[in-house]
């Protein structure tokens, strides 16, 4: 009790000083620096940092250009002391970040506390109103010790160095001492005397010092040193340590202390402040800091001994220090409290979510009625943005990411802003700018194609080109319709004129329900070169066979997690065989020995006639779990794929044709995680088995050879066949930013060759199987890879793009 | 061809009158058995002498001999009859162009064959090759192919060239065995016959030599360096085979075509769709629901 009266004693002294001019500020307690502590320079940085990585992860994520303000908004602050950005950058040396600190304005109940509303705001004012450039000389003899107080008012003195003077280590400390970054004072500035004062009182309120003075020494120039000496505060030692979360609770505002109190109302008064705190401990909700950085702190207090401020600031560096790790960017210590018991108490804003915005802005940034439904938003969000919980800076991310891959906004902010009405609290501001909900696109090139002969003449210059238009965001429920057309030629589009024509609709269960079903109905059409009648090693042309497909489909996507989702649905098409010359063929073309070309090849579709109608149910699950570790990919990944026909269309086709995939990413060691940390080597396992029983058009057999079956083989070298069974293995050893890879594959039609109407496999001279193996290294989005065809044994370099699994 | 008067077989009269004898009795024995048409079909490669073998058989020049290049791309049917019993013995075009299968050759043999019996395969190779290789393999298995593996138990081999004396003074008989074993051996996996398959039904093999200046011997038939007299014997052959107790192939539509693997288990399609559905793609989704509940989350995921 005695001991806590000292403290008091001195605490008494300190809340009746008068208050400085910004505490004055009502608006203050608003201007949260989120995120800034006192040692403002590195957290600071770590800020930018943040918003590095952060830019550097949603750039990869999108083109459009992305902030997640961690900061409040200046504009919110009061004055420009607070402004994050002047201050930070202001302070150079890492001085007070001008946050003012009057988180908790009045100060703690028990006296004791309190003195961290000065000591985590101990810039003082007069670092924030420029010091103007031009100076007056002192204009006193040279090296005398000039008292404060005897400085002249209406002179601007230029500070040419400033001192700490520990009295109680009795020698000067120097700038990197915890206790320097209090100070908005430095050397080379421009201060008047009223300035320095407040500089002084500012130092003597943060509670930080037991006594503390200043003092100015002249030097020849007219500039004069400043000398700051101080004792430091210390309390009572202490051997428990708590950390309680004061957020959102009102602030108790200290009696002013009558000064012709009695000792027993002295002792009355204390004592009412002491349960007061009692009552505002047992309020306050537990911390989310966790048990192993309690002892640690608890640690931290057994080797101190005695309670000093220096202590107290390395407390409060490392509680805060886990809050940033943690992303509770908003998380502030904000008073200790209980000093001179055997508890410190360590108060902790926490940035508790008071309420979560979402506005949607024009162009110029004015807010607007956006179109977006904001449920549409608002199912993005991750739970712990809601109100109730605390503020993270990774749930932002989240959010940020989540919002992003709607695809809706050109631009995202997640701002976390300090609840003016509700201290302590944080509104969550999501500010959006929509997209232009109609576009429309046309993009020509121009290409020249080998005329007669195999020279490109003039009119062998085609124009082509891709006209799109999209409707986006219908109802603002992300509706959508896209269209595209696609030709190489605009004189002759129906030569091989492709179009699209998508519509989406999301939220098939509606915007509410957690259930993430989308239906999508689509027309389409598309022409491929069928790797069915492709010649095996040796036969030296085969006449290739185009297949148009046209058709609508429509199916329903329901997404588990962003990779994993299970796809059904109806697709009806029209197949249409075509030769060389866009003629409708029904058989394939064999090119005889005596060199003429004979048209009774297996026949290219089910009805014979070179055109099938069908209909079938299809229905796809994908279970992929994948994900990146120090960018290789590792994990699984199974698709299961099955074609159901219902014996709808020409020849009433009923088949059941199915695909399973099964590609095992096994990581091979483990590594440590983090950017620009070496990938580890990584084992692929690939098994594809294909399959199809009832009816099989060539168009729908399964083809094996190709950079997406068994490489070192041209597309369908090896075979078309009912049944296949691909097998690969790839080891995936990284080099220097990229990986080398060797690889073993095979495939096998499983004797199923024959089961397909023709055997085009036979025909075309084709094995039914083979195996390759080979290296390879990435370069970019290109893999360079030699392979060896083992049926001939014969190697070959191959240039592909994209991955294999 | 049916509309064809089918002519007497005069042919069996230029034969040398022990053979004419063995011949007729041969006759008698498949008439006894009630078998009246007998239709042999010979294949093999180009140029070892099937059409001469047709034309031994029949005894007169009903197909043309082109040596040097392939014959035409058509089969023939020579069809003669004798007292009630008439032979159709089908010439076919060598099924080996290029060193693969002339696939177009073997669908014109087939549709030439459609509606008819074959009581007799007639597989021709030459006995003056020392190797075997794969394309004696591809022709069993095209074979195989086309009308089933159970052809070969109506089959037999006939050897042309057979008055060639073997190298290094290798005694005849034991060439023509090695020779036979040999080509028995890859028409044998060429057509995928298994031990059990041919247990029952060795595939015989016989000599031939059509060539005019071939031996005789006393009695004036055209013998065999070992002396056989090879028109008997391979008529007997024919009679054997044709007699064995397996059945006759009809080459229908069906057996040209193969069975259509289109429909083959199509009844259980609804069976496997059901099957996919409980055994793959819910399983597959119970491992995604597992993944969901294992999902590293980071830490401030979890806090409450």
């Amino acid at each position: 009790m005695s001991s806590s009266f000292s403290a008091s004693k001195h605490l008494s002294a300190t809340l009746s000083t008068p208050l400085p001019p910004r505490r004055h500020n009502s608006h203050r307690p608003s201007s949260l620096k989120c995120h800034l502590s006192s040692s403002s320079q590195d957290s600071d940085s770590s800020n930018q940092t943040l918003l590095k990585t952060l830019s550097k992860t949603i750039a990869l994520s999108s083109a459009a250009a992305l902030l997640l303000h961690t900061t409040p908004l200046p504009t919110l602050l009061s004055n420009g002391s607070g402004d994050f950005g002047s201050g930070g950058s202001g302070l150079g040396g890492g001085g007070g970040g001008g946050g003012g600190g009057n988180w908790f304005g009045g100060g703690g109940g028990d006296g004791s506390g309190g003195f961290w509303s000065r000591l985590f705001s101990p810039a003082s004012a007069i670092a924030d109103e420029s010091p103007s450039q031009e100076w007056d000389s002192h204009g006193l003899p040279a090296n005398i010790v000039v008292q404060l107080n005897k400085l002249s008012g209406f002179k601007k003195y230029k500070i040419s160095e400033i001192l700490f003077f520990d009295r109680r280590r009795w020698k000067t400390v120097g700038t990197e001492d915890s206790f320097f970054e209090m100070v908005s004072l430095r050397p080379g500035g421009v201060y008047t005397k009223a300035q320095l004062q407040k500089e002084l009182e500012t130092l003597a309120t943060c509670g930080m010092f037991e006594k503390v003075d200043l003092e100015g020494k002249t030097n020849a120039d007219g500039t004069i040193g400043i000398t700051i000496s101080f004792t430091e505060s210390t309390w009572q030692s202490a051997d428990r340590f708590r950390c309680i979360n004061v957020g959102l609770m009102p602030q108790s505002k200290p009696i002013e202390m009558d000064t012709d109190m009695t000792d027993k109302e002295k002792l009355e008064y204390f004592r009412s402040q002491e349960e007061d705190y009692k009552r505002r401990i047992q309020k306050a909700r537990p911390c989310l800091l966790p048990m192993p950085v309690h002892m640690e702190i608890m640690q931290m207090l057994k080797e101190q001994g005695k309670v000093s401020a220096r202590l107290l600031q390395k407390i409060r560096d490392r509680v805060q220090k886990w809050y940033q790790d943690e992303g509770y960017a908003c998380a502030q210590v904000v008073n200790f409290g209980n000093l001179n018991t055997k508890e410190v108490v360590c108060e902790v804003v926490e940035g508790d979510i008071t309420q979560l915005v979402i506005q949607f802005q024009d162009k110029l940034g004015n807010f607007v009625e956006g179109n977006t439904d904001v449920a549409v938003v608002q199912r993005e969000l991750p739970k712990q943005l809601r109100p109730g919980y605390t503020f993270n800076i990774e749930a932002g991310k989240q959010a940020l990411r989540n919002i992003n891959s709607l695809a809706l906004f050109s631009n995202i902010e997640v701002n976390p802003r300090p609840d003016e009405k509700n201290e302590g609290g944080i509104i969550v501001e999501i500010k959006l700018k929509e997209l232009e909900q109609k576009t429309a696109e046309v993009s020509t090139e121009w290409s020249i194609v080998p005329g007669r002969g195999g020279r490109p003449t003039l009119a062998s210059l085609q124009p082509g080109g891709t006209v799109t238009f999209e409707h986006r965001n219908l109802q603002g429920l992300n509706r959508s319709l896209i269209g595209s057309v696609t030709t190489s030629n605009f004189f002759n589009p129906q030569d091989d004129l492709a179009f699209k024509l998508e519509y989406a609709h999301p939220y098939l269960d509606g915007v509410y329900n957690p259930n993430n079903r989308t239906l999508r109905v689509s027309c389409f059409n598309s022409r491929k070169l069928s790797p069915v009648f492709t010649g095996g090693p040796g036969v030296d042309e085969v006449p290739p066979i185009w297949v148009d497909r046209a058709g609508v489909k429509a199916n329903i996507t329901e997404n588990f997690t962003r990779q994993s989702k299970f796809t059904y649905g109806l697709v009806m098409e029209e197949i249409t065989t075509r030769d060389e010359s866009s003629h409708i063929c029904a058989n394939g073309q064999r090119v005889l020995p005596s060199g003429g070309i004979s048209a009774d090849g297996p026949p290219t579709t089910l009805s014979g006639t070179g055109i099938d109608r069908m209909a079938f149910l299809q229905a796809n699950i994908t279970r992929d779990n994948t994900k990146f570790v120090n960018g290789a990919i590792v994990g699984d990944r199974n698709v299961f794929q099955v074609d159901q026909g219902i014996g709808v269309g020409s020849n009433f086709p009923f088949f059941n044709r199915h695909q399973l995939t099964v590609t095992r990413f096994i990581q091979l060691m483990s590594v440590e995680e983090g950017a620009s940390k070496p990938p580890p080597p990584v084992l692929v396992l690939h098994g594809h088995y294909g399959g199809c029983v009832g009816d099989l058009p060539s168009y729908d057999a399964f083809t094996l050879g190709g950079p997406y079956s068994v490489r070192g083989y041209n597309m369908g070298e090896l075979g078309a066949a009912r049944n296949i069974l691909e097998l690969a293995a790839e080891l995936r050893v990284p080099v220097k930013g990229t990986h080398v890879y060797a690889f073993a594959e095979h495939g096998n039609d499983l004797g199923s060759s024959k089961d397909v109407k023709g055997n085009p496999t036979e025909v075309y001279r084709r094995m039914g199987h083979g195996s390759s193996y080979g290296v390879g290294l990435k370069l970019g989005l290109v893999r360079a890879e030699y392979a060896i065809d083992h049926n001939s044994g014969t190697g070959a370099l191959f240039f592909r793009f994209g991955e294999r699994f | 061809m049916g509309s064809q008067a089918i002519r007497e077989w005069a042919g069996i009269n230029t034969f040398a009158p022990a053979t004419q004898t063995k011949l007729l009795e041969l006759l008698g024995k498949l008439k006894q058995e009630n078998v009246n048409t007998l239709t042999i079909l010979v294949m093999g490669k180009g140029g070892v002498g099937k059409s001469s073998i047709v034309n031994s058989i029949i005894g007169e020049r009903v197909v043309a001999i082109s040596p040097f290049q392939s014959e035409g791309p058509r089969p023939v049917m020579v069809s003669r009859s004798r007292a009630g019993f008439t032979l159709n013995v089908i010439d076919t075009p060598g099924l080996i162009e290029g060193g693969y299968i002339n696939n177009m050759a073997l669908d014109i043999i087939k549709s030439f064959l459609l509606n008819k019996t074959i009581d007799v395969l007639l597989y021709v190779d030459r006995l003056d090759v020392y190797r075997v290789d794969n394309l004696d393999k591809l022709v069993a298995k095209a074979i195989t192919d086309s009308f089933g593996k159970g052809i070969w138990s109506k089959a037999l081999i006939a050897l042309t060239h057979a008055q060639f004396s073997p190298p290094d003074g290798l005694p005849y008989d034991e060439f023509f065995s090695k020779r036979s074993e040999a080509l028995l051996k890859v028409i044998r996996s060429g057509a995928r016959l298994k031990k059990d398959d041919s247990q029952d039904s060795t595939i015989p093999v016989v000599l031939v030599e059509n060539s005019a200046r071939c031996n005789k011997n006393e009695s004036d038939e055209k013998v065999l360096p070992n002396g056989t007299a090879w028109i008997s014997w391979l008529v007997q052959t024919i009679t054997e085979v044709a007699l064995n107790r397996s059945e006759s192939i009809h080459v229908d539509k069906k057996l040209i075509d193969g069975p259509n693997p289109n429909q083959s288990g199509k009844l259980w399609i609804p069976l496997i769709f059901a099957l996919q559905y409980f055994f793959v793609m819910k399983p597959i989704e119970g491992f995604i629901k597992n993944d969901i509940a294992n999902e590293s989350r980071p830490s401030w995921e979890t806090f409450e």
